[in-house]
């Protein structure tokens, strides 16, 4: 459990949109809460109301004294923050949960993200580019539309981009690539809609590689009170998303159990 | 003088704010936040005799000013709550309310003895209403025989102040209170969820895995209100208000309406301090009013 999560009001900094459909959010904390690539945070306008009630489990995209979200639109708390002016308070309740792992050495670490699961990845990217090591990442969307902050993920690394139409890189998925690119010395990291990440953690598996993903579920609390979050736990039961995720080997997942429901990246509305 | 202070039968709180049973965990979620101890109490997650995994996702969903819930009351079961839980709650000077839950009075009569012999468990609140299981809960609740049966049962098996949180469904809920009033109980808690439903219109299917959840939050208040005036009326135990419960004007409300004590609970997602703030909300307007808790309840009845 996270150690010093707590709640701030802050002010939105800044907000910039790419197109209708994705937004980054910063926010100006005035200090650094510690939040690590992989952790998430609560986020809800503090002059909301009654609706929408219950704050959106963000990514952090980075942290820091302004930390930054990066926000879908699917619903209608996100159209909310897509609609936020600069100065606008927010209620934040962070760091939460599990960061990604440290890369182990030796291991070249491939990053794959489906479309708004970018976040994290681009935070843990970061970090990498930071201690030395230049990812490999493969990042994939429907269309090139589906791929906010391409830009920044290919310069700081080996940036392969494939979408559903072609309309971008190469046309079919983030798996295709993943096949020809995994060789024993790799581990993977992975963010994006379910389907992708059971995919990238099957290819995983049956190749051998240590796969770390991190997952998204409706969430009220963020901090393993509500208990809306589970995910079926390979051997049975379940795991929370909130406490044991978000980030966490995927083999600890059943991604074919019949009560697994099928999401996308960014479901959280 | 604690103008705050309240009093549900022989227990008397510091304060009349609470938090509601599935909403604050075991307490300690919270200690990054506030200080729980600084409440009247808390409610713990529903206790079972054993440990619940709970239902299959999606287990909640938002829904206007509201929530639905089909939690499934996954909890850690009752040993573990007295061995890893409450030894630190203790330490802390939490008030704490126990909620239990069973689907057959021996299971009730149970995790009952096993709390009553554990010193820092301050009261018994009896889940009868929890509309998520398959088995026991809601159906004690809407049965005035069967309410005052497991109350009956409980009662003679701890001697630990006895709360029992009522059901809205229950046809006639006023009748159960009574039951319950007459069987022992020392107060009651009203309102639990009621059940509601969400279809999904690009899937065709609810949203719930189990079809129906429990209905929380803002959207409830007013109808907790009015079941807790009408309780408060036919009863002469403590009513604990509870439903909707975001403000500290929400709060006064319930007491007003005679309610000895409230819970928060939903609110405490959209905030994790919302607990803490209804709390200074009331302190700060009976310090303007020059009046007290004791004072405020049932005043809107005279």
């Amino acid at each position: 459990m996270a150690p010093h999560r707590s709640q701030v009001v802050a002010p939105l900094l800044r907000r910039e949109s790419m197109g209708d459909a994705y937004h980054v959010l910063t926010f100006d904390v005035g200090r650094d809460l510690g939040a690590a690539p992989g952790q998430f945070l609560m986020v809800r306008g503090a002059e909301w109301g009654d609706a929408p009630l219950l704050p959106r489990p963000m990514s952090y995209l980075s942290g820091g004294p302004t930390p930054s979200i990066l926000v879908k639109v699917v619903g209608e708390g996100t159209t909310r923050m897509a609609r936020a002016e600069p100065g606008e308070p927010f209620s934040l309740v962070g760091p939460l949960g599990v960061p990604w792992r440290a890369p182990s050495p030796g291991r070249r670490p491939v990053l794959v993200a489906g479309g708004v699961g970018v976040a994290p990845l681009l935070f843990l990217a970061r970090g990498l580019v930071a201690a030395g090591t230049r990812p490999v990442a493969i990042y994939g969307g429907r269309t090139k539309k589906d791929l906010p902050l391409d830009d920044d993920l290919a310069l700081i690394s080996d940036l392969h981009v494939t979408t559903e139409d072609g309309s971008r890189g190469q046309r079919g998925r983030v798996t295709d690539v993943l096949e020809a690119l995994l060789a024993e010395d790799v581990e993977v990291f992975t963010c994006g809609p379910d389907r992708m990440m059971a995919a990238v953690a099957d290819i995983c598996a049956r190749r051998d590689v240590p796969c770390e993903v991190s997952v998204e579920t409706p969430m009220a609390c963020g901090y393993g009170v509500c208990l809306g979050c589970p995910l079926p736990a390979a051997g049975g039961g379940y795991i929370y998303a909130c406490t044991e995720g978000p980030c966490i080997d995927a083999r600890r997942i059943d991604w074919n159990r019949p009560d697994h429901p099928p999401r996308a990246a960014g479901r959280a509305s | 003088m604690n103008r705050l202070a309240t009093r549900i039968g022989a227990l008397e709180l510091k304060n009349p704010v609470l938090t509601a049973s599935g909403t604050f965990g075991y307490g300690l979620e919270y200690d990054d936040f506030f200080d729980v101890a600084t409440l009247g109490g808390i409610c713990t997650k529903g206790l079972s005799r054993e440990p619940r995994a709970g239902n299959p996702p999606e287990r909640i969903c938002e829904t206007p000013a509201s929530m639905l819930n089909a939690i499934g009351l996954a909890n850690v079961g009752v040993e573990a709550f007295c061995r890893d839980k409450l030894p630190v709650l203790r330490e802390r000077g939490v008030t704490v309310v126990a909620n239990i839950f069973a689907s057959s009075t021996d299971d009730f009569v149970a995790i009952a003895e096993r709390l009553g012999g554990e010193p820092g468990v301050h009261a018994l609140e009896l889940n009868v209403s929890c509309p998520n299981v398959s088995h026991g809960g809601i159906e004690f609740g809407k049965d005035p025989k069967l309410a005052a049966q497991v109350t009956a049962a409980v009662r003679r098996a701890a001697k630990l102040p006895l709360w029992v949180k009522m059901s809205p469904e229950a046809g006639d809920i006023v009748a159960v209170a009574k039951a319950c009033e007459g069987a022992g109980a020392d107060a009651l808690t009203a309102i639990n969820t009621i059940r509601g439903m969400t279809i999904d219109v690009d899937t065709e299917r609810q949203r719930l895995a189990n079809r129906t959840g429990g209905f929380s939050g803002p959207a409830l208040r007013p109808i907790a209100l009015r079941i807790v005036w009408d309780l408060v009326g036919a009863v002469s135990i403590p009513v604990i208000g509870i439903g909707g419960i975001s403000t500290w004007r929400d709060a006064v409300e319930f007491l007003l309406a005679g309610a000895s004590a409230v819970q928060v609970g939903t609110a405490s997602f959209a905030d994790p301090c919302a607990a803490k703030k209804v709390l200074d909300g009331i302190a700060a307007h009976c310090e303007r009013q020059g009046t007290s808790v004791a004072e405020l309840i049932g005043r809107a009845r005279r």
